[in-house]
């Protein structure tokens, strides 16, 4: 039996689509939130008994406690809410296929659908980042938050931006050893940064709160280095390291061994636009937003009507945009509905319009910290697997596109990059990356990988319960 | 025997037991199947399809689908997304 449409369907539960589902309730509008994980809350709010003395990245202490806030008031305005539920895909007039705790898969009919799919980390793969006891920052950090487990005792952790400082903080905070902070970029980046965020004086604090922290610990944070390679045989072992130039070359003679079995990296985040790509919606282009993010309008519509994206996938820049354009979202949606009318609203809007430019503003200092330079892409050595799923190398991408694979699709195509379980989320803006850095062509101008549905893997067993008329 | 890798501070909810391979290991109500792993140091999960190689973990949030296990018979389950009940039996290659 197929379960009733409802007015809204808000895919993620984190800060954009908790918010967002509070704000319709409230104007009695059935709501129903989607989300993969087995709880609400997303990423940044991970149910954490307060003890556990972690802190989330940019985020104040304050907004996490609203964000809970959120959350708790969810179950008495009656939204409707289905954890573990994966959106396999959209079709047109917004009818989407869910799959539900891995047993059955249903297809809704919304009103409005508002996308929150938030964002993932993002990598620059070195030979041996597939050994175990190599990890992302974000898992680390997701170890400490939902389940109060150190991934080790001690680690390194590398990569480039403010989020390392972050996890490495959290990490020392809860009793493991940081061996020490790794950072690609140059220090003078985020010199630059400090200038730029006077009006965001939180922000602020907390940055420079983690850098004082790790210093008084000893934990050395050296910036414009590498990880070359992870070495072992079947598990990380040992670690190399490079000071890099601003160009993004590795300086020949400054090489270093550190020994280690634990390597947490990131290299910043990357928008989920998946779901919006499949649905039709344009993505654009935009380094100062993270790259690929969802077009929207200034009521956060996107280019297909009654389709609506809120958070990180319409630019990077945190929490608390993230909470700031749930608000907006609901209140278009609440527009568009005929709940509320369009002069009651408009000085509503207008402030909240104001925050949003400000939190773009913040976005576009912190999203230069994390660019990554072409002449990376083009040092990361052929034997290098760029897609874990299929084990395909840097190797197996250049040959295919030395013999005229200029786009992402003709690589994948020729060599099953992106093929995998995971879809290509992992690999695919490496692949954006290298083809750019190979061909000498400007980021935009390299075509996004397709994205068909089933975005995600479905047993048949649950494909099977889907009642399609 | 090695000590797990809990936070000590943290106040557990009940404990539970799963069989990782066959042998019983402690984790907690609340735990995901991969931070239960990872607390008892199991670090390899599944081995790479082409190349046959180790491999475990990598994002933690359902989306490069590393830390693969199989959970009860049914195989090729993220670990990161399931959360551990007791007398959960676990698969891992760790060979």
């Amino acid at each position: 039996m197929r379960p009733k449409d409802p007015d809204v369907l808000i895919v993620g539960s984190g800060f954009s689509g908790i918010v967002a589902a509070n704000v319709l309730a409230d104007h009695h509008l059935d709501v129903l939130l989607l989300d993969e994980n087995v709880h609400v809350g997303g990423q940044i709010l991970r149910s954490v008994p307060e003890r556990l003395g972690t802190q989330t990245a940019a985020v104040s202490d304050g907004v996490r406690r609203a964000g809970f806030r959120f959350i708790n008031n969810l179950q008495r305005k009656k939204v409707h809410i289905m954890n573990r539920a994966v959106a396999l895909g959209i079709y047109p007039n917004r009818e989407l296929l869910v799959e539900v705790e891995g047993k059955r898969v249903l297809v809704l009919r919304p009103k409005i659908v508002l996308f929150a799919t938030g964002a993932r980390e993002r990598f620059l793969p070195f030979p041996g980042w597939t050994l175990p006891g190599v990890i992302s920052t974000g898992a680390v950090q997701i170890l400490m938050k939902s389940s109060g487990v150190l991934f080790s005792r001690e680690i390194l952790i590398g990569g480039a931006g403010l989020f390392l400082l972050a996890v490495a903080h959290d990490f020392q905070k809860n009793g493991g050893k940081v061996m020490a902070v790794l950072d690609e970029t140059p220090m003078t980046n985020k010199l630059l940064l400090l200038t730029q965020l006077v009006h965001h004086f939180s922000k602020l604090t907390q940055g420079v709160g983690y850098i004082a922290h790790l210093a008084l610990a000893g934990v050395p944070i050296r910036y414009q280095t590498r990880i070359l390679e992870a070495r072992g045989d079947s598990q990380l072992k040992e670690v190399i390291t490079s000071k890099v130039d601003r160009s993004g070359s590795a300086t020949e003679g400054k090489k270093k061994a550190h020994e280690t079995g634990a390597l947490a990296v990131g290299y910043g985040f990357c928008p989920n636009i998946e779901l919006p790509q499949l649905a039709g919606c344009c993505i654009e282009y935009d380094e100062t937003k993270g790259g690929w993010v969802v077009k929207v309008s200034d009521q956060l519509e996107s280019t297909v009507e009654n389709v609506f994206a809120a958070g990180e996938i319409t630019g990077i820049a945190g929490a608390l945009k993230s909470l700031n354009e749930g608000r907006i979202a609901a209140l278009a949606i609440l527009r568009r509905l005929g709940k509320i009318s369009e002069k009651d609203s408009s000085s509503k809007f207008e402030r909240l319009g104001r925050e949003r430019r400000q939190h773009l503003q913040f976005g576009r200092c912190f999203n230069r910290l994390y660019s990554v330079p072409d002449e990376a892409f083009r040092q990361i050595p052929p034997e290098t697997i760029v897609c874990r799923c299929e084990d395909v190398t840097v190797g197996d991408v250049r040959r295919a596109i030395e013999q005229g694979c200029h786009t992402p699709g003709a690589v994948k195509k020729a060599t099953r990059i992106g093929m995998g379980p995971c879809q290509g989320r992992t690999c695919g803006p490496v692949l954006y990356g290298l083809i750019a850095a190979y061909i000498r062509r400007s980021p935009q101008e390299i075509p996004l990988l397709s994205v068909r549905s089933p975005t995600k893997p479905v047993s048949m067993s649950a494909l099977l319960t889907c009642d399609v008329p | 025997m090695v000590q797990d890798l809990r936070i000590p501070t943290i106040k557990r909810k009940d404990k539970l037991q799963i069989y990782v391979n066959g042998k019983p290991v402690t984790a907690y109500a609340g735990e995901t199947v991969f931070s239960a792993l990872q607390a008892s140091h199991y670090t390899k999960f599944n081995r790479s399809k082409k190349l046959a190689a180790p491999r475990g973990a990598l994002c933690g949030m359902g989306v490069c689908f590393g830390c693969q296990v199989s959970i009860n018979g049914v195989k090729s389950q993220r670990s990161c997304m399931t959360d551990v009940e007791d007398r959960m039996e676990v698969e891992i290659d760790e060979t």
